[in-house]
């Protein structure tokens, strides 16, 4: 790291031993020292090299510091207007901030900061996104601002290509991660404007696939019923999909409601749902789903039984 | 109650308390990463010593000054010599000639004051007018969304800063304190119909709000809320507040029934979690998402105790996630108690009392007698 000198600096050192202070913090020197050159630098609105490295010194301490963030942008800016490649010089920003990124997975001005450098740079590329966005991603499946990070590179690159693929492979190691099928959700809904009935079918099987082998997994159980609706008028699977459903509740349906106990145990309340959810919209199969929502309250799940018992009342 | 429950209780309100005060007393450099947003530290201690029924305003008095220097106001050098106005999270963001005011300080200083009863401030001393225009300039005009704080050199909106629910909220908050309440009245500030259509660009097709279509309690909690104080929930179809309504009681883990079946093969499943409330599907419950929850279901339908079992909730904060050693909530029952979570475990057992307002998250009498004093 260079070595600057800031010699010449008057510190707007920050006031300590408030008698009224609430929640004081016990500074250390560092801190200090750091915090009263970087507001004289904030001050004067020095946009130079030495101010830039001081920006990195103060993220490292505190990542939520939002001016800081404003300011290196601004010295980013007009350093960049000053080099004589402005990609390369943007590209080294980038790679400072790839280090950043991997050492504060929540915090979520990394990303609106990376977003403005993409904006800024005149050649950007979603493919020197994707080796920073796999690794947070490996580190935490479900980290929100990643994937909202990744959604917005789709679409401001648009750019779908490695969605699909992406999302079996996370899907195949975490069943359960809610974050992959809502980012498959996702891709249908974006990726182009008209997707083939042979894709739709196949899609249909996937997800069949998947419940399957997990039935009992609502993230799979919800995507099937947005991939649904999706669908609905380019290729009709209901029938299908009932049946599907229905293999999942060892025919309690057919059974008489005695009390829970006597009842089987199925594979999956979220068929059952599923299934009471879909023969409500249609008057003749209502007493169908009543007697869905009934089973789900006695038995299936219980935790729920006022959900249940509002649904039925809504139905008569 | 028998008087060992009784006893017991009382115990843990004041290991609470004390959680609470050492907060707002003296904190080790580890907390020198917060030190920029102290407001939040200050706000989420008053939120919980006032739901304790600590005398706030009369404990914390001689610190008003002390809060209320965090209020700047500023002539801004354009052709109408401007003048806006907010707070800022420290004293160490009080920096000549740069403006750090941001609208999550500002609402956390309000509502702070507000609990401390300083009536006089909002009276005479804070400026609505230039404070209403700072929110203003944090609006996004193409995309009707929200940033936090705006350029320190410029004072247009932040061109590093995010723009979500979250800040949609305290956006719309903000106002609201200062006393809008018609369309009219956020209008001449914000462009409201802009708003809204933002909000409603985040519902997400099976219920629920969330960014590109993965809802999340928390950004729904903010997106109900902004929509209650700007008399807008009405904007919902009745189809999307059932799916809505759906969704959030299906945040409400159990153990029993299929849900036991996940217990082997599920690794955010946890069978304890019974009653909690997790933030988004295959989640482990955690404290903080009972009350976005439970705030974005009373927003939707008064019937909403009727609707889910809050007395396992109850239990499942007291027995599982509250630190009876130390006093406070924590996210899970592994981890330390920390004071956000310790604010919104205590937060959400108000709610269920009913004596919480969750669209400003602070107690319903405190906010009642501001009103009336305040004619807010």
């Amino acid at each position: 790291m260079e070595e600057y000198d800031y010699s010449d600096i008057t510190p707007l050192p920050i006031q300590t031993d408030v008698q009224d202070e609430l929640c004081r913090i016990m500074y250390t020197e560092e801190y200090k020292q750091l915090m009263g050159l970087t507001r004289a630098l904030i001050s004067m609105n020095e946009l130079s090299p030495r101010a830039l490295q001081l920006t990195s010194q103060v993220i490292h301490v505190a990542p939520a510091f939002y001016t800081i963030w404003n300011y290196r942008f601004n010295i980013v800016r007009h350093m960049m207007a000053e080099s004589d490649d402005t990609t390369s010089y943007l590209n080294k920003e980038l790679d400072w901030l790839d280090e950043v990124t991997l050492n504060n997975p929540k915090n979520y001005q990394i990303w609106s900061y990376r977003q403005s450098l993409l904006k800024l740079h005149p050649s950007p590329t979603l493919k020197r996104e994707l080796p920073v966005l796999k690794l947070m991603i490996d580190d935490d499946s479900k980290n929100y601002h990643v994937w909202s990070y990744r959604k917005w590179c789709c679409l401001f690159f648009n750019d779908f290509q490695h969605e699909l693929a992406y999302t079996t492979d996370l899907i195949q190691s975490d069943i359960y991660n809610n974050s992959a099928w809502t980012h498959r959700m996702f891709y249908w809904v974006n990726a182009k404007d008209v997707a083939s009935e042979v894709e739709l079918a196949d899609e249909f099987q996937f997800i069949m696939d998947k419940i399957q082998l997990v039935p009992q997994n609502i993230s799979s159980w919800t995507y099937l019923r947005g991939f649904q609706e999706f669908t609905h008028d380019t290729i009709q699977q209901d029938e299908k999909v009932v049946q599907f459903a229905t293999s999942f509740t060892a025919d309690v349906l057919s059974l008489p409601i005695g009390s829970p106990q006597d009842l089987p145990g199925i594979e999956s309340s979220y068929a059952l749902e599923f299934l009471a959810n879909h023969w409500s919209a249609d008057p003749a199969s209502r007493d169908s789903a009543v007697k869905a929502y009934n089973l789900l309250a006695i038995k299936y799940d219980p935790i729920r039984k006022n959900l249940w018992q509002h649904k039925i009342n809504i139905l008569s | 109650m028998c008087q060992v429950a009784t006893d017991m209780k009382k115990v843990l309100a004041r290991k609470h308390e004390k959680f609470f005060e050492r907060h707002l007393q003296l904190l080790p450099s580890s907390h020198q990463g917060h030190d920029v947003n102290r407001m939040a530290i200050v706000f989420y201690s008053m939120v919980g010593l006032s739901i304790l029924d600590v005398d706030v305003p009369a404990k914390y008095n001689y610190h008003l000054d002390w809060i209320r220097k965090h209020y700047i106001k500023k002539t801004l050098d354009d052709k109408n010599s401007t003048v806006i106005s907010g707070f800022v999270g420290s004293l160490v963001m009080d920096i000549p000639h740069a403006t750090t005011v941001n609208i999550a300080n500002t609402l956390f200083a309000l509502l702070s004051l507000i609990m401390l009863k300083d009536y006089e401030y909002f009276e005479s001393i804070l400026d609505r007018e230039s404070l209403s225009r700072f929110v203003s300039r944090c609006q996004l005009p193409t995309r009707g969304s929200f940033v936090s704080c705006l350029d320190y050199n410029t004072n247009s909106a932040s061109p590093v800063d995010s723009d979500d629910l979250r800040f949609c909220y305290i956006a719309v908050a903000i106002l609201y304190i200062c006393g809008c309440r018609s369309t009219e009245e956020f209008d001449r500030y914000i462009d409201t119909r802009k708003l809204i259509e933002y909000i409603m660009a985040q519902r997400c097709c099976g219920g629920a709000f969330g960014a590109h279509n993965e809802p999340h309690a928390g950004y729904t909690s903010c997106a109900l809320s902004t929509l209650a104080l700007l008399s807008s929930l009405a904007e919902l179809s009745d189809k999307f507040r059932e799916d809505t309504i759906t969704w959030l009681l299906h945040r409400q883990v159990s153990c029993h029934g299929c849900m036991q079946l996940e217990d082997d093969s599920n690794t955010t499943y946890d069978q304890s979690d019974d009653g909690g409330f997790q933030g988004r599907e295959n989640k482990y419950a955690d404290t903080c998402y009972a009350f976005w929850c439970l705030n974005s279901l009373q927003l939707l339908t008064k019937d909403w105790k009727l609707l889910c079992q809050t007395e396992r909730t109850k239990n499942y904060l007291l027995d599982r996630t509250q630190n009876t050693l130390t006093g406070g909530f924590s996210k899970n029952d592994e981890d330390d108690a920390d004071l956000y979570h310790s604010c919104l475990g205590n937060a959400a057992l108000a709610l269920i009392e009913g004596k919480f307002n969750g669209e400003l998250c602070i107690p319903q009498e405190t906010f009642d007698d501001f009103c009336k004093t305040c004619h807010c």
